[in-house]
C-alpha cells in the first residue's frame, strides 16, 4: 500500500466515520413519535385537571390554599415536559455509557436508605412518612426524593444495555439469567426492606419484563409465572400469611371490603371502602367534573393513590373508561415503538419504560377498584407527586428519543 | 429466508453471522414485546373495565346509598307543635323549648385517656414549681357524673353505666329538661373545676309540652309519648294536625362532620302545627271537676265519677270530667289519693326484692292504676243509666202520642211484667198520678206501662234515632256505642226494664247527647270538643259544623218534656238540684248495677247515682249530666241521685249559669237570695246611705256608733252578697277586727241557718232548693269553727234528703 493509497484510505475512512456520525446525528434528529407524545401530553393534561379537582378540599383544609397541590404539580409537570423534550433530543446511545454508573449509584442510594441508625425512623439517613422510611433528603435543602424511583430508571437503563449486548447468551443461565436476577433481586430486596412493597413489585416487574423480552429461556419465564402464581395463591387464598405472623388485614379487606366491625373498618378498610364508595357512586356518567363529594375528607389519598376513584366518581364509567383507553393506547404505542426500535438497546429501553407505566397504571386502578389487595401505588401522570411526575416525563423523553431513530418505513 | 451455506471467514469476525444473530435476537424481542403489549395493553385493561363496570353499574345503587349516608347530615328543624286552647283562647297545652342532654361516651373516654396520659407524662418528667398534676380520667368522669346527677336528678350509677358504653357516640341522659336546667348544664360545661370545657356532653334543643292546668280537662287534652308524639286524648287524636311537619335540612358534610359551604343543600321548611280551639271552658271545667271531687269526698265512689257539661243547642262539650284523674304534666304518676294509697298498700304487701326499687306486683298495679286514671269514664265506659233515661221514654211516648200530660197512672209499689215482679223505688207505691207526677216521682210502674205502650219496634226505632246504638262520633278517644239486646231477640220484659233505664248500657256522653235532643227542640247533635283549627298564622283552617244530625222529636214534644222536667226539680225527686234565681229542669237516677248483688257481702248491690239537669228550663243553654259510680252506703245519706248528686249539680250550675251570662230571675219568694253588689256608702250620711243601699236592693242595715257620716262599712263596697244580707254601717266607730267563728248550720232550716250566721257576724248565701217544707241546709262552704273576718259570705247548700231511690 503506497503512502498515497494509505492517505487515500485514511481519508476515505475519515469520510466514512463522519458520514456515520452525521447519519447517527441525523437519525437522532428524526421525527418524534407524535402519537406517543400526544397521548402522554393528553394524559398529563387530564391528570393535572384531576389533581386540581381532587385536591382542592384537602388543599384548602390543610394548606389554606385550594390551589396549593395543583400549582406545585403544574410546576413539576412543566419542568418535566422541558426535561422530556431535552432528553428526547439526546441520542439514546449515550445512555449506554451511563448504565453502569446508574445502576451502581442506584444501589448505593438504596443501601443508604436502609442503613439503620439513630434518627426517629430508626435509620441513619432515610426520612419517612406513614411508618416507612423511603426518602432521602438533599442536605441543606427541603428537597427529598425516593431512591426507589431512581432505581427503576437505573434498572431500565442498565438492563437495556446489558441485555442488548448479551444477545444469544441471554438464553444461558450463567450469562443471561443469573447476573440480572442477582441485581434485580438485590434491588427488590433493598426496596422491600424500606419497606416499600409496591416499589419492590414495580422494580421486579420492570426487570422481569425486560429479561423476558431480552430472551431468557422460556423455562425461566414459566418458572417465574408459576412462582408468582403459587405465591399469590398462598398469600391470598390460604391462611399462610397469618401463620407466619403477617397482618392479613389487607387480604381480609380485599375479600370483604365492608366487613368487620367499625374499629376494623376504621383501621384497615377505610381507604378501600371509601374508594369503592367513591367509584360506585359515580355510576355510568358520574356526578360531574369537580363535583365529587367523596373528596371532602372521606377518601384518603384522594389526589395521590386514589385519584382515579375521583375520576370514576366525577366522570363515571364512561369518562374513566375513556381515560383507561388513552392509557392502553399509550402502552400499546409504547410497545409498538419497542418492536420497531432501531436496535435492541432502544427496544429494551422502551420496554422498560412502557412496562413501568403499564404496571403502575394497572396496579393503581386495580387497587382502587379492589381488584387486588391494597398496596400504595401511584397513577402515572395523575397522582400528585413532583419527582415521580418529572421522572415519568423524563422516561417519556427516553421513549421519544428512541422513536427518533426508528427507520422510516420503506415507501410502498 | 433460508440459511445460506457457511461462508469462509473474513478477518476476525464472520460478518454474515453478526446480522443473523442480531436479527434473531431482535425477532425474539419483537415477539415477546408483542406478548407484553397484549398482556399490558389489552388484557389488563379488560380486567379493569370488567371490575369497574361491576362497581359503577351493578353495585351503583348500593354504593351510592352508602355514599349519601356518610356524606349527608340531615338536621331536623322541629316544627312547633300547635297549642290547644279552651273556647276563650286560654292555652291548655303549649310547647316550649327544652333541652335534651346526651353523652358521647366515646369522646369522654378519649378525653379521660388523654388526661391519664398527660398525668403519666407529668409524673415521669417531674413537676415544676407551682404546677399541679392533672386530674385522672376517673376523677374527670366522677366530676361529670356527680354534677350531672345533681342537675338532672339522675342516679350517678345510671350515668356511669352509660359512660361505659365507650363505642357509642350518643347516649341520652335526660330528655327535655327545662331551659333553666339546660342552662345550668351549659354553664357547668364551660365553667368547671377542670379549667377547660367538658367534652363529651351535649345538649340538643327540643320541645317540651307544658300543661298549665295540671289535671283540669286531662282526659280531653291527653299527653305525649317520650318522642313528643301524641299518645292520648286530643294530642293523639289530632296528632297530625298539631304536629306540623318537621323541616329537614340535608347538608353535605365532609368526613369530619363539618358542613360543606356549598351546593349540596336541600331545605325542607318546617311547618308549624295547627292549633286547636276547643269547646272546653276551663272555668266550667274547673267548676265541674271541683263538684265531682266534692261529691266523691262526701259520698265516696268506688268506681269513680264522671260529668259532662254541654251546650244543648250545638253539642259543644263545655266541660267533661272523669274521676280518678291525673296530672297531664306527670301523667305516669298516680294522682288520685285513693289510688296512691292502693299502690302504697301493694308496696307494703310485696316488698321489693334485693336490688329492686319495687316488686313486680307493684309495677303491675301501677300499670293498672295508670290505665284507670287515664280512662275517660264519660266516653269510654258504658253503664246502666237508670231513671235519667226516663226522659227518653217520656219523649218517645209524648211524640208518639201514646201518652199525654193528662194520662194517669196508678202505682201500687210494684208491677208484674210477664212473670217477673218489678218493684218501684217507693215500696208503698205512688198511688194515682198524672204524667208529670209520675215523672217527678220517677215512678217505675208508670214508666213500664209507658214503655210497653210504645212496643218494642217503636222503642228501638227511637233508641236508634237518639243515637244510642251508635258511637256518638265525638272527637275524643275511645268513643263507644250502647249495648242493647238485638231487636229481634228483645222480649216484653226487656222493654219493661229498658223503659226505666235498666238492663242496657250506654255511655254518659251518649245519654246526655240524646237528652239534649229531648229538651232542645228535638235536635240530635254530634257532641264535639274541637271548635276550630287554626294554622300557624291564626287563620281558621277548619270550623266545626254544628248542624243537627236529625230531629228526633218535635219542638212541641220537647217543650212538654222541658216542662215536666222542670217540675221534677221544683217539686219532685230533683228538688236538691234547684238553683236560686234560675229555672232548672232535671231528672234523678239511681241505677242498679247488674251482677253486683251478693246476698252475703252486698245484699243491696252497687248502684250508679246520677243527675241530669239543664237551665234555663224554658230555653236551655246548658245541660249537665253527673254520675257517681258506687257511692258508699255508710255516709248516712240515703243512696240516691237526688240526695247525692243533685246538690252538687245545683252548686255547679249556680257557678256556671252566671258565668255564662245567664241572668237570674228571682221570684218574690227568693228575691232575698239574689245576689247584689254592695255600694260604697262611706262618707254619706245615714239617710243617704240607706237610700243608696235600697237602690242597690239592700233593705236591711244597721248602724253602729253615733257619728254623722258613715266611716266604714261591712261588707265593703263592691262585694257581692245576697240582697237579704244586713249591711253594717259604722258611724265613726272602729270596725271590730275580732274574727268571727263560723257556726255549724247543717241540718238547720234556711231561716235558722241565716239567723245563726248573722248572729255570728257573717252573711249567708243560700243555694239549692228553695221553699221551706223539709228543706234543710245540707252543707256549708266554710267548715264550722273556722275563724273568719266579719262579713264573710258563707254559702249554704239547701236541700232535702229523701229516703227512697229515684
Amino acid at each position: 500500500m503506497t503512502r498515497e493509497e494509505y492517505r487515500q484510505l485514511k481519508k476515505q475512512k475519515e469520510r466514512e466515520r463522519r458520514r456515520k456520525e452525521r447519519e447517527a446525528w441525523e437519525a437522532a434528529r428524526g421525527p418524534l413519535d407524535v402519537p406517543f407524545l400526544l397521548l402522554a401530553m393528553l394524559l398529563l393534561a387530564i391528570g393535572l385537571i384531576m389533581v386540581l379537582s381532587a385536591s382542592f378540599p384537602s388543599a384548602q383544609t390543610e394548606k389554606g390554599d385550594a390551589l396549593y397541590y395543583f400549582k406545585r404539580q403544574v410546576m413539576f409537570g412543566a419542568a418535566g415536559v422541558v426535561a422530556m423534550f431535552w432528553v428526547s433530543k439526546i441520542n439514546y446511545h449515550r445512555f449506554e455509557g451511563l448504565a453502569k454508573l446508574g445502576i451502581i449509584g442506584s444501589m448505593v442510594l438504596l443501601i443508604l436508605v436502609v442503613i439503620p441508625g439513630p434518627n426517629k425512623y430508626g435509620r441513619l439517613l432515610a426520612l419517612g412518612e406513614n411508618g416507612a422510611a423511603r426518602w432521602l433528603g438533599l442536605p441543606g435543602t427541603p428537597f427529598t426524593f425516593q431512591p426507589s424511583e431512581l432505581a427503576k430508571l437505573g434498572i431500565i437503563v442498565y438492563f437495556a444495555q446489558s441485555i442488548s449486548r448479551k444477545r444469544e447468551k441471554m438464553r444461558t443461565f450463567k450469562e443471561g439469567f443469573l447476573p440480572h436476577i442477582l441485581i434485580l433481586g438485590a434491588a427488590v430486596a433493598l426496596t422491600g426492606m424500606e419497606p416499600h412493597l409496591s416499589g419492590a413489585i414495580l422494580i421486579f416487574g420492570i426487570g422481569a419484563a425486560m429479561m423476558v423480552v431480552g430472551g431468557i429461556h422460556w423455562g425461566w419465564i414459566a418458572a417465574g409465572v408459576a412462582g408468582v402464581g403459587a405465591g399469590g395463591y398462598l398469600m391470598l387464598f390460604t391462611d399462610l400469611m397469618q401463620k407466619i405472623g403477617y397482618n392479613a388485614a389487607r387480604i381480609m379487606v380485599w375479600k370483604d371490603p365492608f366487613g368487620g366491625d367499625l374499629d376494623f373498618q376504621r383501621r384497615y378498610a377505610w381507604q378501600t371502602m371509601q374508594s369503592l364508595i367513591t367509584i360506585g357512586s359515580g355510576g355510568l356518567l358520574g356526578v360531574g367534573l369537580g363535583k365529587s363529594r367523596q373528596k371532602f375528607m372521606f377518601l384518603p389519598e384522594e389526589h395521590n393513590d386514589c385519584i382515579f376513584a375521583v375520576v370514576f366518581e366525577e366522570l363515571g364509567l364512561v369518562g374513566a373508561t375513556l381515560i383507561m383507553v388513552l392509557f392502553a393506547l399509550l402502552i400499546i404505542r409504547g410497545f409498538w415503538l419497542a418492536i420497531h426500535a432501531r436496535d435492541r438497546f432502544g427496544s429494551l429501553l422502551i420496554v422498560g419504560v412502557t412496562t413501568q407505566i403499564a404496571l403502575q397504571t394497572f396496579l393503581n386502578i386495580a387497587v382502587v377498584t379492589n381488584l387486588i389487595p391494597n398496596t400504595g401505588i401511584s397513577l402515572p401522570f395523575f397522582s400528585y407527586g413532583g419527582t415521580a411526575l418529572a421522572i415519568q416525563l423524563v422516561e417519556v423523553g427516553i421513549v421519544l428519543s428512541v422513536s427518533r431513530q426508528i427507520p422510516a418505513p420503506k415507501a410502498g | 429466508m433460508g440459511r445460506s451455506e457457511p461462508q469462509p471467514r473474513q478477518g476476525k469476525k464472520n460478518p454474515k453471522k453478526k446480522p443473523d444473530m442480531a436479527r434473531r435476537a431482535k425477532l425474539v424481542i419483537q415477539r415477546r414485546t408483542l406478548c407484553l403489549l397484549l398482556v399490558f395493553g389489552v388484557a389488563s385493561f379488560l380486567a379493569l373495565f370488567a371490575k369497574a363496570y361491576d362497581l359503577t353499574i351493578n353495585q351503583h345503587a348500593e354504593l351510592q346509598e352508602r355514599a349519601s349516608r356518610q356524606q349527608t347530615q340531615s338536621t331536623t328543624i322541629s316544627a312547633s307543635r300547635g297549642t290547644i286552647y279552651d273556647r276563650n283562647g286560654v292555652a291548655l297545652a303549649k310547647s316550649a323549648t327544652a333541652d335534651t342532654v346526651f353523652l358521647d361516651p366515646n369522646v369522654l373516654q378519649k378525653r379521660a385517656e388523654e388526661l391519664d396520659a398527660a398525668r403519666a407524662k407529668k409524673l415521669a418528667e417531674g413537676l415544676k414549681e407551682g404546677e399541679s398534676l392533672p386530674m385522672t380520667g376517673q376523677e374527670y368522669k366522677d366530676l361529670i357524673a356527680e354534677r350531672l346527677s345533681e342537675l338532672l336528678d339522675l342516679e350517678p350509677e345510671e350515668i356511669y353505666e352509660k359512660m361505659e358504653k365507650t363505642w357509642s357516640r350518643y347516649e341520652v341522659l335526660k330528655k327535655r329538661v327545662d331551659r333553666e336546667i339546660g342552662d345550668q348544664v351549659r354553664a357547668f360545661l364551660t365553667d368547671n373545676p377542670t379549667g377547660a370545657s367538658i367534652q363529651g356532653i351535649h345538649l340538643a334543643s327540643d320541645a317540651k309540652r307544658y300543661y298549665a292546668y295540671s289535671s283540669l280537662a286531662s282526659h280531653v287534652i291527653g299527653f305525649l309519648d317520650g318522642d313528643n308524639h301524641g299518645a292520648y286524648g286530643l294530642e293523639a287524636l289530632y296528632e297530625e294536625e298539631l304536629e306540623g311537619s318537621t323541616g329537614l335540612m340535608v347538608t353535605a358534610k365532609d368526613a369530619n362532620g363539618a358542613e360543606l359551604m356549598f351546593q349540596y343543600e336541600q331545605y325542607y321548611d318546617a311547618e308549624d302545627g295547627n292549633s286547636l280551639v276547643t269547646t272546653i271552658d276551663i272555668n266550667i271545667q274547673n267548676y265541674l271537676e271541683r263538684g265531682l271531687a266534692d261529691m266523691i269526698s262526701k259520698y265516696g265512689a268506688k268506681n269513680g265519677a264522671a260529668g259532662v257539661v254541654m251546650d244543648p243547642n250545638s253539642g259543644a262539650i263545655l266541660a267533661i270530667a272523669s274521676s280518678p284523674t291525673y296530672d297531664v304534666n306527670y301523667h305516669h304518676a298516680i294522682y288520685d289519693e285513693q289510688l296512691q294509697a292502693q299502690l302504697a298498700a301493694v308496696d307494703e304487701e310485696y316488698p321489693p326484692g334485693p336490688g329492686e326499687s319495687h316488686s313486680a306486683e307493684y309495677w303491675r298495679k301501677l300499670e293498672e292504676l295508670q290505665l284507670r286514671q287515664w280512662r275517660n269514664k264519660a266516653v269510654n265506659d258504658t253503664y246502666e243509666p237508670g231513671s235519667t233515661f226516663k226522659i227518653l221514654t217520656l219523649s218517645m211516648a209524648l211524640e208518639e202520642g201514646t201518652v199525654n200530660p193528662n194520662s194517669t197512672f196508678d202505682c201500687s209499689g210494684s208491677i208484674t211484667v210477664s212473670t217477673a215482679r218489678i218493684g218501684c223505688s217507693r215500696h208503698g207505691g205512688h198511688g194515682h198520678q198524672i204524667l208529670k207526677e209520675a215523672v217527678a216521682n220517677s215512678c217505675n210502674p208508670a214508666f213500664i206501662n209507658i214503655g210497653l205502650g210504645l212496643g218494642i219496634d217503636t222503642f228501638y226505632d227511637y233508641v236508634e234515632a237518639f243515637g244510642l246504638m251508635d258511637k256518638t262520633g265525638v272527637d275524643l278517644q275511645g268513643d263507644v256505642g250502647g249495648i242493647f239486646a238485638k231487636q229481634e231477640d228483645a222480649i216484653t220484659l226487656d222493654l219493661a226494664c229498658y223503659a226505666f233505664g235498666q238492663n242496657f248500657n250506654v255511655t254518659p256522653l251518649q245519654l246526655i247527647t240524646a237528652q239534649a235532643a229531648c229538651i232542645n227542640g228535638g235536635y240530635l247533635y254530634t257532641p264535639y270538643v274541637v271548635e276550630r283549627e287554626l294554622d300557624g298564622d291564626g287563620n281558621v283552617v277548619r270550623q266545626h259544623d254544628a248542624t243537627p244530625v236529625r230531629q228526633v222529636i218535635s219542638e212541641e214534644t220537647s217543650a212538654t218534656v222541658r216542662e215536666m222536667l222542670e217540675y221534677v226539680v221544683s217539686d219532685g225527686t230533683g228538688r236538691n238540684g234547684q238553683v236560686a234565681g234560675y229555672r232548672v229542669g232535671g231528672k234523678t237516677g239511681t241505677a242498679d248495677k247488674s251482677g253486683t248483688k251478693d246476698p252475703e257481702t252486698n245484699p243491696q248491690g252497687d248502684v250508679v247515682v246520677s243527675f241530669l239537669c239543664f237551665a234555663p228550663a224554658d230555653d236551655p243553654q246548658v245541660i249537665m249530666l253527673l254520675t257517681l259510680d258506687t257511692p258508699s252506703r255508710d255516709t248516712g245519706t240515703y243512696v240516691s241521685g237526688g240526695n247525692m248528686v243533685a246538690p252538687t249539680a245545683s252548686s255547679i250550675m249556680s257557678d256556671i249559669l252566671p258565668y255564662l251570662g245567664i241572668s237570674p230571675q228571682y221570684t218574690e219568694e227568693d228575691a232575698g237570695a239574689a245576689d247584689a253588689t254592695v255600694p260604697h256608702v262611706v262618707g254619706l250620711t245615714a239617710a243617704e246611705a240607706a237610700e243608696r243601699l235600697a237602690s242597690y236592693g239592700f233593705t236591711s242595715y244597721r248602724t253602729v256608733g253615733s257619728g254623722e257620716t258613715v266611716t266604714d262599712q261591712t261588707p265593703l263596697g263592691g262585694a257581692i252578697v245576697p240582697a237579704a244580707a244586713e249591711i253594717i254601717l259604722y258611724m265613726g266607730e272602729e270596725k271590730s277586727t275580732e274574727p268571727c267563728v263560723v257556726p255549724n248550720v247543717v241540718g238547720l232550716s234556711a231561716a235558722e241557718a241565716n239567723r245563726a250566721l248573722v248572729n255570728a257576724g257573717l252573711i249567708m248565701r243560700s243555694t239549692g232548693a228553695g221553699g221551706s217544707e223539709g228543706i234543710k241546709a245540707m252543707s256549708q262552704s266554710i267548715p264550722p269553727d273556722t275563724q273568719v273576718s266579719p262579713g264573710t259570705v258563707v254559702t249554704v247548700q239547701m236541700g232535702q234528703t229523701a229516703n227512697h231511690a229515684d
